[in-house]
């Protein structure tokens, strides 16, 4: 027969809104505004879990984020599946499916439940112990031990959703939406502060709302209207902006904080299209008032996880929030008043409360004489000592505490019952005040940890910060933030307030039983199966510390971090180490509070937004071309362009046997290029580069290697000299951005007495080289007026001109070691240009050649590319680029440094050229150099640095470093590899016409 | 004749939110700290340089943004002729400025690309993608930041509450685009 557990209207749940979902492949019904934990249990479903470690049959326990046991899979095998989602977090909504976890064949009939009745031989740290010898064998452990690790599966398939990031700036931002956080923020936002309230719950008012009771009254009304009313006024206000489902996940120093705002997790699938998903939210708060709250303790007693076993105050929940009864024949087992106020609540709803057991003795209580006048029958006195039923609990026993506590006493008493309520207390949710490095103090009175020393400017009120009544709630909390918030106008005046709690407790941390410990299973961490014997294992091992016990036994080492058994843990080892609480201090809390999803945390930056990228103002032009492109800092540049069929290879050969023939066209829009103006711009060069700068003429070319403090090559470029006090610097493409932070650096600190100012031009020019035999005629045509002889426009020289109306610059440089002419144009016109240099190159065969016959074209004629054949550690003695450090000059970067004893070693590596015995075979960049081969160890000369093959030497050609190369040359080496060895040459690095014939040709 | 090609092809338009580049507009780095500098700007632009931190000053023509201490980018406010670049203004500061030896003016036209936000949405677009607090910023007219924005430098000018101008260097204007128009299309 059904039963009918859906038992009250609640003005939460929209009974005429049906919604049909699945759980473990079966169709259910629930309604909008249930969870999946509420609309499970309204179904009479308590099973929905395996634990850990034994395969237990687990219920659920909680009615939110703090949830161990109801943890489950949705949407399996989908691209929308996730693992360990809580059942009481999950909003239901249509075509929802949900599955339990850690069980095969299924959450009924699980294999490894055989683990349970193995559970002697499976003591904490039994795997450290056991899987330790032969230590050879841990490859084969291994492969078992994993497959039976982990709870859910994760996807396989790509996230389909969209995550994206959100920069929050506010006065005040308040944690937790309960009734301490409402008055919270309707304080400080009435005062005029920008105010953020955030609370994880899709509604507002934390437990007070549904708290409608005679017993709890402000102004004469049940807390939980007037807290509707509250609402219903911040609502409107401009300067507080509020954020529901949103669940704040750490709390970094200076008011940082990371929260999850969930947005489309409770829509249908169909519904979520186009949406994001997650925003994380990353906030700087002036001031943070956290009002988190506080979660029930369970009590732990002998078989105190079966399914059915809930929180008190979840039942509670669920009978007045949810409308849904927990059970027919309800048991309440508890330590202080919290119990009674769920009793309460029952008897109203009409559900069936079959008896109380209260582990202390006499209370003077208005709840427990409400309770009484109810004829439900209360144990005082007693305890617990063991729980029946495997998928479903059906039986308790009971007996009387001992005076102290510690043993029980008289004869044991049985209660059938099919839902247990179980209430401990309180431990006041401190998690994000400590992740924000708070230090906490303990109170022994009710025996919890409180905030004490705040790092920040932050305040903790309400039941996070121990006041657990309404009582307490409403006479501090508007005082605190008076101090805090520094007001003079009070928000509220005074309340009357009617608040029935009584705040006895009779704290056991590990109830008695009638066995000896060793034959119980007390469950402190309910996920990963740590029991009270395990605790205890471990102190008699000698782990003294919380946080080795804490990795020993693995207690609140689960998605849920221990937010219910903690403190027992603690509580247990304060008592067998007789230290005191305080003294042992708590584990270390760490984000984020709840599990956050990848997506959440990497948000929009995947696909293209993963990086940045850079694009030269010809990119389209390449892009039509055919160009294949290569990342280079975070530019895009045409790195060569095959026709036809052609691969990498045979395109650069072409590319580069054209540049030699007749005509190469190269964007070097990229290189870095700074403007540099003043009257003392001149000695600023003296300074930054290796070689000396005061005779360069107006108008002429000089490269310039620029060093680090340590004397080694850090970037390198030509320098034009615009005008009498005006340069044109140009910088490595990856180094240009380094380059002008260190010259602005050096500028502002070390030398302000220099009359320099640096601009970056990089983006304003596009930059076209011409480059090959026919560059001249091809310049010529496109600058008609031009006089473009030798002796007019020399090598190294450049010229000021315009095309039509557009001013631009032409440089006779060459990277390539060709005549070649660098047009340097507005990006806007750089386009045009490039294609009108196609247009009149056509005839002599111009060719669009990328990065890589750039590389193989320098490398002919042995000029170094900083970050290739350099690394850092290259000076330019190393180089063999003795001709550009300057010895008369007093001083430049590095300069002390290249005297230095390691420096001037002769036995440094050096840069050599390297040719192959066999012209046909290519080295490998990167390989290894040696002089014997059978020397042991064997002795690294050096390596590569560059390599191709040259169509214009018909051989192969390489650049390496090597230990003492500069006396080598001739000299024959051995690059072995893996399955042979090449014999090398070491040669001079300058490949191709090193009496410079092509370049001033 | 060379054609001109702006870095961003269209423009987009979104409920609360209008994006377009602006161009030509001439834009100036002109740096100096002595005191014959700032008159002499004064003088050639007819107004005075902003010396307040991220403010701005507004001419009939020109548009002046405080950079940092010795350093300003002026733009016009009216967009140019594209078939030339040679601008009245520039030649000015050059001979009053550059050829005195009293600072630096260097042509960055086309380092920058002007973006036109525009839009009660335009501070929700920025909050998606850049740390920097605009409590202030969106209340203060003339107000200048240069931060980043989806990881990339930009420099922001209120104009006017909801009317922005966004300065990108023009080899991430694709980017930044194509990353606004992502984020704009779901705000």
């Amino acid at each position: 027969m059904k039963k009918k557990l859906r038992v009250k209207r609640s003005k939460y749940i929209d009974e005429t809104y049906k919604i049909s979902f699945k759980f473990n492949g079966k169709l259910y019904y629930g309604f909008k505004g249930d969870t999946l934990a509420s609309a499970l249990l309204a179904n009479d479903i308590h099973l929905v879990g395996r634990s850990f470690k034994y395969h237990r049959p687990r219920g659920i326990m909680t009615a939110g984020s703090e949830e161990p046991n109801a943890i489950v899979q949705i949407h399996n095998n989908s691209p929308w599946t996730e693992p360990n989602v809580r059942a009481t977090e999950v909003e239901i909504y249509e075509g929802l499916e949900a599955s339990s976890q850690n069980c095969w064949p299924s959450v009924n009939f699980d294999i490894g439940g055989i683990n349970n009745f193995l559970s002697p031989l499976l003591p904490a740290g039994f795997y450290y112990k056991t899987f330790m010898w032969p230590a050879s064998f841990w490859e084969k452990y291994e492969y078992f031990i994993r497959k039976s690790a982990g709870l859910g599966k994760s996807p396989t398939k790509p996230d389909p959703d969209v995550y994206e990031h959100r920069y929050i700036h506010c006065d005040v931002l308040v944690i937790g939406a309960g009734i301490s956080g409402i008055i919270s923020a309707k304080t400080a936002a009435k005062n005029g502060f920008k105010t953020l309230l955030v609370d994880e719950k899709p509604y507002l008012g934390g437990s007070t709302i549904y708290q409608n009771s005679e017993y709890y009254k402000i102004n004469n009304q049940n807390s939980g209207s007037w807290l509707e009313k509250e609402i219903n006024e911040i609502k409107k206000i401009e300067n507080l902006e509020i954020k529901t489902r949103t669940s704040v996940a750490a709390y970094h120093g200076y008011n940082y904080l990371l929260a999850r705002e969930n947005l489309t997790d409770h829509l249908p699938i169909e519904r979520r299209k186009n949406k994001t998903r997650h925003k994380l939210l990353k906030i700087r708060a002036k001031k943070v008032v956290t009002a988190t709250g506080s979660i029930e303790r369970p009590l732990i007693f002998d078989n105190n996880d079966r399914p059915g076993i809930l929180l008190s105050s979840a039942i509670k929940k669920y009978a007045d929030f949810f409308g849904v009864a927990c059970g027919e024949k309800n048991i309440l087992f508890t330590n202080n008043d919290s119990a009674y106020e769920t009793a309460i609540s029952l008897i109203q709803k009409g559900i069936n409360v079959e008896a109380i057991v209260d582990n202390r003795e006499k209370v003077d209580s208005k709840l427990i004489y409400e309770v009484e006048k109810n004829n439900i029958k209360i144990f005082k006195g007693h305890t617990i000592i063991n729980t029946y039923g495997y998928k479903r609990i059906n039986k308790i026993s009971i007996m009387q505490l001992s005076k102290d506590g510690q043993n029980v006493i008289g004869s044991k008493i049985n209660l059938s019952c099919d839902c247990l309520g179980i209430s401990g207390g309180w431990t006041p949710a401190v998690h994000l005040f400590t992740q924000s490095g708070g230090k906490l103090k303990f109170r022994d009175e009710d025996q919890v940890f409180i905030p004490n020393i705040y790092p920040s400017d932050q305040i903790s009120v309400g039941a996070c910060n121990g006041d657990f009544t309404l009582n307490s709630i409403l006479s501090n909390v508007p005082k605190s933030l008076k101090d805090f918030l520094d007001i003079k106008n009070n928000v509220y005046e005074s309340f009357e307030v009617l608040s029935s709690y009584n705040n006895s407790k009779r704290n056991i941390w590990l109830l008695p039983s009638d066995k000896i410990l060793g034959k119980t299973k007390s469950f402190v961490d309910y996920q990963n199966d740590a029991t009270a014997k395990d605790i205890k294992l471990a102190l008699r091992e000698g782990f003294k510390s919380i946080e080795h016990v804490k990795r020993y036994t693995t207690t609140g080492m689960g998605t849920d971090q221990g937010k219910l058994g903690n403190m027992h843990a603690l509580g247990i080892i304060s008592e067998t180490s007789e230290a005191k609480m305080g003294e042992l201090g708590t584990t270390t809390f760490r984000p984020p509070y709840t599990p956050l999803t990848f997506g959440t945390i990497v948000g929009r930056n995947v696909g293209e937004y993963f990086d940045v990228y850079r694009k030269t103002p010809i990119h389209e032009w390449h892009i039509k071309n055919n160009a294949k492109f290569e990342n280079v800092g975070q530019w895009k540049r045409a790195w060569y362009y095959p026709r036809d069929n052609e691969d990498m290879f045979q395109a650069v050969q072409r590319e580069s046997k054209a540049a030699r023939e007749s005509a190469g066209i190269l964007d070097a829009s990229t290189l870095g290029k700074i403007d540099i103006q003043g009257t003392d711009a001149s000695e600023f060069l003296n300074r930054v580069y290796t070689n000396a700068w005061s005779k360069l003429q107006i108008g002429r070319c000089r490269y310039g290697l620029m060093l680090n403090e340590d004397g080694m090559v850090y970037d390198d470029g030509v320098t034009t000299r615009l005008g009498e006090n005006h340069y044109l610097m140009t910088t490595t493409t990856g180094g240009a951005a380094n380059v002008l932070g260190k010259l602005e650096d050096y500028l502002q600190t070390e030398w302000p007495e220099l009359d320099v100012y640096l601009t970056s031009v990089t983006d304003h020019f596009a930059t076209i080289s011409v480059c090959g035999p026919n560059s001249k005629k091809i310049i010529s045509e496109i600058f008609p007026s031009l006089d473009l002889s030798d002796k007019n426009f020399p090598h190294m020289s450049f010229k000021k001109t315009k095309i039509g109306k557009i001013h631009c610059r032409i440089m006779r440089i060459s990277f390539t070691g060709e005549q070649s002419y660098e047009i340097n144009v507005q990006a806007n016109f750089g386009k045009s240009v490039w294609e009108k240099c196609m247009e009149v190159g056509k005839n002599y065969n111009i060719t669009p050649y990328g990065t890589e016959t750039m590389h193989l074209l320098r490398a002919e004629k042995g000029f170094i590319i900083v970050g290739q054949d350099t690394d850092a550690t290259m000076t330019p003695i190393d180089l063999q680029m003795d001709w550009i450090v300057s010895k008369k000059k007093y001083d430049f970067i590095g300069k002390r440094s290249l005297y230095r004893s390691d420096t001037i070693r002769e036995d440094r590596k050096q840069l050599v050229g390297l040719l192959t015995d066999n012209p046909n075979e290519i080295l490998e960049e990167g390989a290894q150099i040696v002089a014997d081969i059978n020397k042991s160890p064997i002795e690294m000369l050096g390596h590569v640095t560059s390599s191709y093959f040259s169509p214009n030497l018909k051989k192969s050609i390489a650049l390496g470093v090597v230990k003492g190369g500069k006396n080598m040359l001739g000299q024959k080496l051995i690059i072995p590899m893996e399955n042979k060895k090449i014999n090398v040459t070491v040669t001079d690095p300058v490949f191709l016409d090193k009496e410079n014939k092509r370049l001033n040709a | 004749m060379l054609n001109y090609n702006r870095a961003l092809s269209d423009e987009k338009s979104y409920q609360d939110l209008q994006i377009r580049e602006v161009q030509p507009t001439i834009k100036l780095i002109i740096r100096g700290k002595k005191r014959e500098f700032f008159s002499a700007v004064g003088k050639s632009l007819n107004m005075l340089l902003p010396t307040k931190p991220n403010t701005s000053s507004q001419g009939e023509d020109l548009t002046a943004l405080w950079l940092s201490p010795d350093e300003w980018m002026v733009y016009s406010n009216k967009t140019v002729r594209n078939d030339t670049n040679e601008y009245e203004i520039e030649k000015l500061l050059y001979k009053n400025i550059s050829k005195l030896n009293l600072g630096a003016i260097t042509d960055v036209t086309d380092q920058f690309i002007l973006v036109n936000l525009k839009g009660d949405k335009v501070y929700d677009l920025f909050e998606s993608g850049c740390p920097f607090n605009f409590n202030e910023f969106r209340n203060k007219r003339g107000s200048v930041t240069q931060t980043i924005l989806a990881k990339i430098d930009v420099i922001i000018h209120n104009q006017n509450e909801s009317d922005i101008n966004l300065f990108v260097r023009r080899s991430f204007a694709q980017h930044l685009f194509s990353w606004i128009n992502d984020s704009a299309s779901r705000l």
